[in-house]
């Protein structure tokens, strides 16, 4: 199983490097996103920590979405979502290579967020590295757990993206609320129990979506 | 003379797609080295048909095992399977050589670049492996499609109309690859329209009406045409 779920990955990173579907446009939707925010909110000094979390999180999620909504389409193409059930692997790999291959997406999305941040609107998101990566792990997890879920649900549709907008929205406020705070926490010098408190829900968040992902997957995959 | 084994077993098998009927209490029996083809008008349900036994649609009512036991019941169990559809089921950005070594890492086999290499010479495609499959003719992508479905050596193979798209040298490599399958104690169900092809290939022929199916009774068949027989290689 986990050979087949590494060559699940390494198939999409393959595809995705070749044709250049998603990442650029999410990375550019992303960037434009954070500029605009950045440059257009005239706060003050001390003012900038308290939104940056929710305005990272939110270009997260817009630009996420892109990737998101590729990573099930591309099986769409030819049939090939019928050829790949049809192999002798669980469908709860299947979901997991997806979900980890959104995650990857989401990871690289932020690296290129969170640096752009803190340059522009100049808030300390880096002074604590290793809270900020493990906030944007759970955080990422969290948003691609719930999306790829959707994307597996909406997989038939003919208006997929809008689909997996109306549906990922509302489902994932919590996550993005809760890493929101948590990196306002991070950009506030603030890491007390609080934060903790956050990181505990995201993880729990990150825990049962993608426990009710492989569960369900089962059910999706068949007509 | 012993009874052959069922391989492939539906029992009052139906189908319904939001409450309109598509297959009615369909009884179906398939032994080892058995090809058996299958018939019927446009809409009639084959695909339908052929995606239950499959296990990839769920019956609305009724049953379908491999081997005597639930089909698709689990995951490895599907590696009994090889099924090709209208559609290619090939990834367009990856080259002819990467989706059979996909295959072949899919289904746990070892030595899958080898064993790609292997197939792409045994159906002369050795020269295009390095083509992308967006990039390759429909009848080399059809002729692929088949190959990744033989890629594991699976016992059961159920191809819808896998002689759609091929020109006359490539109809003569399916026929020579449906008959070396039966002889290798494959279980084949395949459908088509071309009565003739059916005739030739099949021990008996199976036609679709009026969602139920009909068993139309044929002496086995001794196999393709001469002609056809070099180019399955």
């Amino acid at each position: 199983m986990a050979t087949q779920f590494w060559w699940l990955i390494h198939k999409d990173l393959i595809v995705e490097h070749r044709t250049r579907q998603a990442w650029p446009a999410m990375l550019l939707l992303g960037i434009v996103v954070a500029v605009v925010f950045s440059l257009q909110m005239e706060l003050l000094p001390e003012q900038s920590p308290a939104v940056a979390g929710g305005l990272l999180w939110l270009a997260t999620l817009f630009a996420g979405l892109i990737a998101i909504e590729r990573t099930c389409a591309a099986e769409q193409q030819d049939g090939c979502w019928d050829g790949l059930v049809l192999y002798p692997i669980a469908p709860a790999t299947i979901y997991l290579a997806k979900l980890s291959v959104n995650v990857i997406a989401l990871l690289a999305l932020e690296c290129v967020l969170i640096p752009l941040f803190v340059v522009l609107a100049g808030v300390p998101l880096l002074q604590h590295p290793w809270a900020m990566a493990l906030i944007a792990m759970l955080g990422s997890v969290g948003i691609a757990a719930v999306g790829t879920l959707v994307s597996t649900l909406a997989r038939g549709l003919q208006q997929r993206g809008a689909v997996l907008s109306l549906l990922v929205m509302p489902l994932v406020v919590p996550v993005v609320l809760a890493a929101a705070e948590a990196t306002r926490l991070i950009a506030q010098d603030d890491l007390g129990s609080q934060w903790w408190r956050w990181v505990q829900f995201l993880g729990a968040f990150a825990v049962v979506f993608t426990t009710v992902g492989i569960v369900l997957v089962g059910f999706l995959v068949e007509d | 003379m012993s009874r052959p084994t069922s391989v492939i077993q539906a029992r009052r098998l139906s189908k319904s797609f939001h409450g309109r009927l598509v297959l009615l209490e369909i009884d179906l029996d398939i032994a080892t080295g058995e090809c058996v083809a299958l018939t019927g008008n446009n809409g009639a349900g084959k695909t339908t048909l052929l995606r239950c036994l499959a296990a990839i649609a769920r019956p609305t009512a009724g049953e379908v095992r491999w081997f005597g036991r639930p089909a698709g019941a689990s995951a490895e169990q599907r590696r009994l399977l090889g099924v090709t559809a209208h559609e290619s089921r090939l990834y367009p950005n990856l080259t002819l050589r990467e989706n059979l070594i996909f295959a072949a890492r899919m289904c746990g086999m070892s030595g899958p670049a080898r064993r790609a290499d292997a197939t792409l010479e045994r159906i002369g495609l050795s020269r295009f492996a390095d083509r992308q499959a967006r990039q390759a003719s429909k009848g080399i992508r059809q002729r692929l499609a088949l190959a990744r479905v033989l890629v594991h050596d699976p016992p059961i193979l159920l191809l819808d109309e896998p002689f759609c798209g091929l020109d006359a040298a490539g109809r003569g490599w399916l026929a020579g690859v449906l008959h070396e399958r039966r002889n290798a104690g494959c279980a084949v169900l395949f459908s088509t329209h071309d009565e003739g092809q059916s005739r030739q290939l099949a021990d008996r022929t199976l036609s679709l009406h009026a969602k139920t199916l009909t068993d139309l009774r044929q002496p086995v068949a001794s196999g393709p045409p001469e002609e056809d027989l070099p180019q399955a290689a």
